[in-house]
């Protein structure tokens, strides 16, 4: 089993008829993932990879029964097209896109939590299901199917950590992009939620970043309700003090947000914290997760 | 973007907040003017974008001209936490009956926006919040609501404020939503709100800090960002697209994302390496963005080594390959270059690489790669 991607998704692609989004839409059916039509408001009637493009989210709902979404829309259309698609019935987004404005996220974030809408990002490489489907920019290549979950703030470290886990003969049930902006659409917690009720997946590993307190905050959940091994790895002890390091939310400010802050949460809450990505290939030996 | 306090007093005065008079000063003789022109005593405030800039002595007064072309002159020579001060705000000094705190930010787990008040006023509010948190009150604004004054009044009545500083504190704060609205904030602060002898309420200090997505729909004027990163080489990042963050080693750093160029950094420095940068291109290589970023990073002196660590998932890796061959080739780099590339055309990749004499990593963990590149050019 999986979690979020399962053989009755039908994912359409907004923004499709972009150079971003046409390429990505490519490999996501290359992958396999049952693409169905995508959206660009304005390019309806077109097709892009074989697939219909619609002017509207609810005549691709309509025409194709799709009942997920990925974004590849410019930054600055993106709560537009958001609300629409949630309007739509649509109940899995991923926003792909980064540099949104905090304040349209705040807006996106409230909107899903009052309509019961799964959403992750923004800035997230996306969710993949090793050999079955992705929504996003995912690389192929990094991912093995098996039972260890992946939550990262990174999409480059998901990469990394998957890589690392596939050459030692470790699959993995979902690879999960939450976001790298100070306010994502679905918190940590609420992903570490969903891996422990997935009867797919063993064990979780958390890959979390200096800023904000995400990571606290799921080190209270996983004291209270993970039943199942987690490792956690901190991206950024060497951050100089007030500099964001690329991501919109990752910036330490004064004494929080700190990677060591991070660290000790986590392992009071009975996380194994990896110093290095590559400790993770011997974490995952001796749970007996290959 | 951090505005300087000078600019922030600005916005603040424009939306009607009560602010001190007040000038800024680049020069000693500047700084005598403005303080002609307001009165002795007047406080002098270094403009730099650092925190703690109060007991750096980044803020000081002077109640005689004599005195102040001594403050001024050692100010305006000294730096703070290794910032020049180039300006000085010179300041009324008000009288002070009573310091209050009053800010906004946005709480990132609960996805809405905070506003935070206090009876102590003129420390951290960090502080405040870990000596004396019954001092402190707090309400979360639904994002897709708005604010309204009679929130701002229960707030205040929680923390037992006195009905006649209800209605002006209640006006600041509505006049600081507005100022929070109009520049897209995400951290707007007054430290201290200062209550007058007279009961009425002045902003001694302000903080702005503007969500840099959102600058591009601020319809009110705001400085040009790049012109204020003090750093030429971080301000020269900015100009071709990418985060680079000046550090102090010499092992020179690309990555194509945040998490992984933190990574990398962490890893060097395990591994007794020092990094020379940070440097995170998001997801918009091209060949010659790649080649941009090794002039970027070569314009430190003594690099030892270069690090490459990228990941082909949005980005077309073997176009920056490309433009990484290119400038080694052009430029007859010598030092050793260390490259982990993995992802959608990783062997085509590899090939543009080793063309050019890169050492090439295949497998996925970045610590390999550093070893690789420790082997070749030890600690230094």
């Amino acid at each position: 089993m999986s979690i979020l991607i399962n053989d009755s998704t039908r994912v359409i692609v907004q923004g499709i008829t972009g150079r971003i989004g046409s390429m990505q839409a490519h490999w996501m059916l290359e992958y396999g993932t049952k693409v169905v039509g995508g959206v660009t408001p304005g390019k309806g009637g077109t097709t892009v990879e074989g697939l219909p493009v619609f002017n509207s989210v609810h005549e691709a709902v309509k025409e194709t029964g799709a009942n997920a979404s990925v974004f590849f829309v410019p930054a600055a259309f993106v709560l537009d097209a958001f609300m629409e698609t949630v309007d739509a019935g649509i109940k899995l987004i991923v926003i792909v896109p980064e540099h949104i404005p905090v304040r349209d996220v705040m807006k996106m974030r409230n909107y899903t939590i009052e309509k019961g809408v799964f959403a992750l990002g923004p800035t997230t490489p996306g969710v993949l299901v090793p050999g079955k489907g992705k929504m996003g920019i995912m690389p192929a290549s990094m991912f093995k199917p098996g039972r260890v979950g992946i939550i990262s703030r990174s999409g480059t470290l998901s990469y990394e950590f998957a890589g690392i886990l596939s050459e030692n003969r470790v699959g993995q049930s979902t690879v999960v992009g939450m976001g790298a902006d100070p306010v994502v659409l679905r918190n940590l917690a609420d992903i570490l939620e969903l891996f422990e009720e997935d009867n797919g997946t063993d064990a979780v590993i958390v890959v979390g970043e200096v800023g904000g307190e995400q990571e606290e905050k799921a080190a209270g959940f996983i004291s209270r309700r993970m039943s199942k091994p987690v490792a956690a790895y901190i991206a950024g002890r060497y951050s100089p003090q007030g500099k964001r390091m690329g991501h919109a939310g990752a910036i330490v400010r004064g004494t929080s947000g700190t990677a060591a802050a991070k660290q000790e949460a986590l392992r009071a809450a009975g996380a194994t914290v990896l110093e290095s990505p590559i400790h993770v290939a011997e974490w995952a030996i001796k749970h007996k997760l290959s | 973007m951090r505005l300087h306090e000078y600019e922030a007093l600005d916005i603040f005065e424009n939306n009607g907040i009560p602010v001190p008079r007040r000038g800024i000063a680049s020069t000693m003789n500047d700084a005598l003017h403005v303080a002609g022109q307001i009165g002795y005593p007047v406080m002098l405030k270094a403009q730099v974008l650092v925190g703690g800039r109060g007991l750096a002595g980044g803020v000081r007064t002077a109640s005689s001209p004599d005195e102040l072309q001594d403050v001024a002159e050692a100010m305006l020579s000294s730096d703070i936490k290794g910032l020049p001060v180039l300006k000085l705000l010179v300041c009324e000094k008000v009288e002070i009956s009573k310091e209050l705190y009053l800010g906004f930010t946005i709480d990132g787990y609960s996805g809405k926006p905070v506003i935070v008040v206090s009876t102590e006023g003129g420390m951290l509010i960090e502080e405040t919040a870990k000596t004396s948190p019954e001092k402190i009150a707090s309400i979360h604004i639904d994002p897709s609501f708005a604010f309204y004054p009679y929130q701002a009044r229960v707030l205040l009545r929680r923390l037992g404020i006195s009905q006649q500083l209800i209605t002006p504190w209640t006006d600041v704060i509505g006049k600081l939503y507005n100022v929070v609205m109009r520049y897209e904030a995400l951290i707007c602060e007054i430290n201290p709100l200062v209550v007058l002898p007279n009961g009425g309420l002045i902003a001694v200090d302000a903080v702005l800090e503007v969500d840099d997505s959102a600058i591009s729909r601020v319809r009110f004027p705001l400085p040009d960002r790049i012109d204020r990163i003090e750093n030429s080489l971080e301000r020269r990042g900015r100009e071709i697209g990418v985060t680079y963050v000046d550090l102090d080693g010499d092992i020179g750093l690309i990555s194509s994302g945040a998490g992984l160029g933190m990574a990398s950094t962490d890893i060097i420095g395990e591994k007794m390496m020092k990094p020379a940068n940070f440097l995170e291109t998001g997801g918009g290589i091209t060949a010659d963005l790649l080649y941009k970023c090794m002039e970027l990073i070569m314009m430190k002196p003594a690099l030892r080594a270069i690090f490459i660590n990228i990941y082909g998932g949005i980005n077309p890796i073997h176009e920056g390959a490309k433009g990484v061959a290119r400038y080694i080739k052009e430029h007859k780099v010598k030092i050793p270059v260390v490259a982990k590339a993995l992802g959608n055309r990783q062997e085509e990749t590899w090939e543009i690489f080793r063309s050019a004499g890169v050492h090439v990593v295949t497998e996925a963990a970045t610590e390999k790669a550093i070893e690789r590149l420790y082997e070749l050019v030890g600690r230094g």
